[in-house]
């Protein structure tokens, strides 16, 4: 089963947590294997699990049952601290720790080379001369630029993004997605993003999963998913039923 | 001047009076608080009074070890009490609190600073023991609102494949500078600002006042020690407490 191009495989993935009266499962038996190279799209209603899913594969929670298997190995068998440099994870909300740019990058990898910084900026496009300032009074889509580079400086095999242009406005959008794309181009990274937006999913281009109540209800071409679903569900999604 | 008699603190209750009566007079609602106050600071003392006079009679190890170990467990108590916000504290305060108090008072019976008599292990017990429950309570309070406060900073971090150690460690600095922040300040202030208790009393005793500053030296030196030990063990468990071995921040300790 574990063919060469796989790069992570979802076994039967739940992930329960508790709450006042009985458990909630916010994410069902979720089984599938992403591949190198590709965009996969999470698309899905608000509180689908989508985030919650995500967080499973970066190992920031524990799911109930269920594994994920990382090249290979399981990821019980892998140190969480090494696993998330592989899988790197953008939050929503950009976090920048207080000091320069420059410092956010190290922190991520410390023996990145003056050549690195230089690149990964030139990557990610954040003006050069910024690289010195502190990132208090930076815009949100240099920030989210900035966080992305920072994860590419781990150079990570898997990244995770989670709605990374929610923040920001239709312009700096495009960007971000532009951004993104040509980043996959360039590195062969793989590139799972959750977005809410299937015209973005479209867009990007690529793979998506569509999640339900915590379900994996639809999984193909983005086209195929977002245009031409197979199931009700997909099919309300479709029709904006299901927000 | 003679140390007072049961005359005296009956005489002294006329500061009290006049106390409640001002209290009264501003209608500040704190009367109820001051009364029983009084009473209760009253019937505490003098009680412990009772206690000490018997266990100092009997010059007993046993007996000296088994108040130390109430003293602790109180201590715990009331700094979990304190920290309503994560579940069972106790056990953290209770450790916290001990092993400060333990390596601060082997040391200096080792070192033969004090003599194990009760009459010195027990004075001495009390200040290291109430110093460290205040240090436990401040640090164990600040670095789990830290954690909470800032679970963004603490996930990006882990997210990057960084420790839970590594996560939270300007955290961990704040907290421990608010659990010592008030020895530190005490130390630099201890004569100048503030004559604290034990000298005072041992000068109102009729000691002399140099032995009494001695006394009181080894005293600063040794709530530093406690309050330094307490601190740091009440951060390594509440933070360790807050995550799990796969480093993943839990918030169900809440
Ligand atoms: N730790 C938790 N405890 C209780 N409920 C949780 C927890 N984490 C997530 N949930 C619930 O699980 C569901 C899925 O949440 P999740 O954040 O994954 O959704 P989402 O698809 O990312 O939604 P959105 O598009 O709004 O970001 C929600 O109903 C949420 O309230
Ligand atoms: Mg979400």
């Amino acid at each position: 089963m574990n063919t060469p191009a796989a790069i992570l495989e979802i076994k039967n993935l739940v992930r329960e947590v508790p709450t006042k009266n009985s458990p909630k499962t916010i994410v069902r038996n979720i089984s599938y294997t992403f591949e190198k190279g590709h965009i996969y799209n999470i698309l899905g209603p608000s509180g689908a699990g989508k985030s919650s899913f995500l967080r499973l594969l970066n190992r920031l929670d524990e799911p109930t049952r269920g594994q994920v298997v990382f090249m290979g190995s399981s990821y019980d068998q892998c140190p969480a601290c090494g696993l998330r440099r592989q899988i790197g994870y953008l939050f929503q909300t950009p976090y920048l720790f207080p000091g320069t740019v420059r410092e956010n990058l190290l922190f991520a990898e410390d023996k990145l080379t003056e050549e690195d910084i230089r690149h990964l900026v030139k990557q990610c496009r954040i003006p050069p001369e910024i690289i010195d300032d502190s990132v208090e009074n930076l815009s949100i889509g240099e920030k989210q630029r900035i966080a992305l580079a920072r994860l590419l400086a781990m150079k990570p095999e898997v990244i995770l993004l989670d709605e990374p242009t929610s923040a920001l406005d239709p312009t700096y959008t495009r960007a971000i997605e532009n951004l993104i794309k040509s980043i996959v181009g360039e590195t062969r990274v793989t590139v799972i993003m959750v977005t809410h937006n299937p015209e973005q999913a479209l867009r990007m281009g690529g793979l998506a999963l569509l999640l339900v109540a915590g379900e994996l209800v639809e999984t193909g071409t983005v086209d195929e998913v977002v245009n031409n679903p197979r199931t009700e569900t997909g099919r309300r999604y479709k029709g904006k039923e299901l927000q | 001047m003679n140390t007072p008699g049961f005359i005296e603190v009956f005489l002294s209750l006329a500061l009290v009076a006049l106390a409640i009566g001002l209290t009264v007079w501003w209608k500040i609602p704190v009367q109820k608080d001051m009364s029983l106050g009084s009473v209760r600071a009253f019937v505490q003392l003098v009680a412990v009074g009772y206690v000490l006079k018997y266990i100092f009679a009997l010059e007993s190890i046993l007996l000296v070890f088994l108040a130390m170990m109430v003293m602790i467990t109180v201590g715990a108590y009331t700094a979990s009490e304190r920290v309503k916000k994560i579940k069972g504290t106790f056990v953290v305060a209770f450790l916290a609190i001990f092993i400060g108090s333990a390596v601060t008072i082997a040391v200096l019976l080792l070192l033969k600073v004090i003599s194990f008599e009760a009459r010195y292990v027990i004075p001495l017990a009390g200040m290291i023991i109430s110093n460290s429950m205040n240090a436990t309570t401040l640090t164990i309070n600040r670095i789990s609102a830290d954690i909470i406060g800032n679970r963004l900073a603490v996930e990006t971090a882990l997210a990057l494949g960084k420790s839970w150690r590594v996560a939270t460690r300007t955290f961990q600095r704040e907290a421990a500078i608010a659990g010592m922040i008030s020895t530190l300040n005490f130390m630099k202030t201890v004569g100048i600002v503030a004559l604290p208790g034990a000298m005072t009393g041992m000068i109102l005793a009729g000691a002399e006042p140099v032995k009494a500053v001695l006394f009181q030296i080894i005293v600063a030196y040794m709530l530093l020690s406690v309050v330094t030990i307490s601190t740091i063990v009440a951060l390594e468990l509440t933070v360790r407490r807050f995550f799990t071995p796969f480093h993943q921040l839990r918030l169900d300790i809440l």
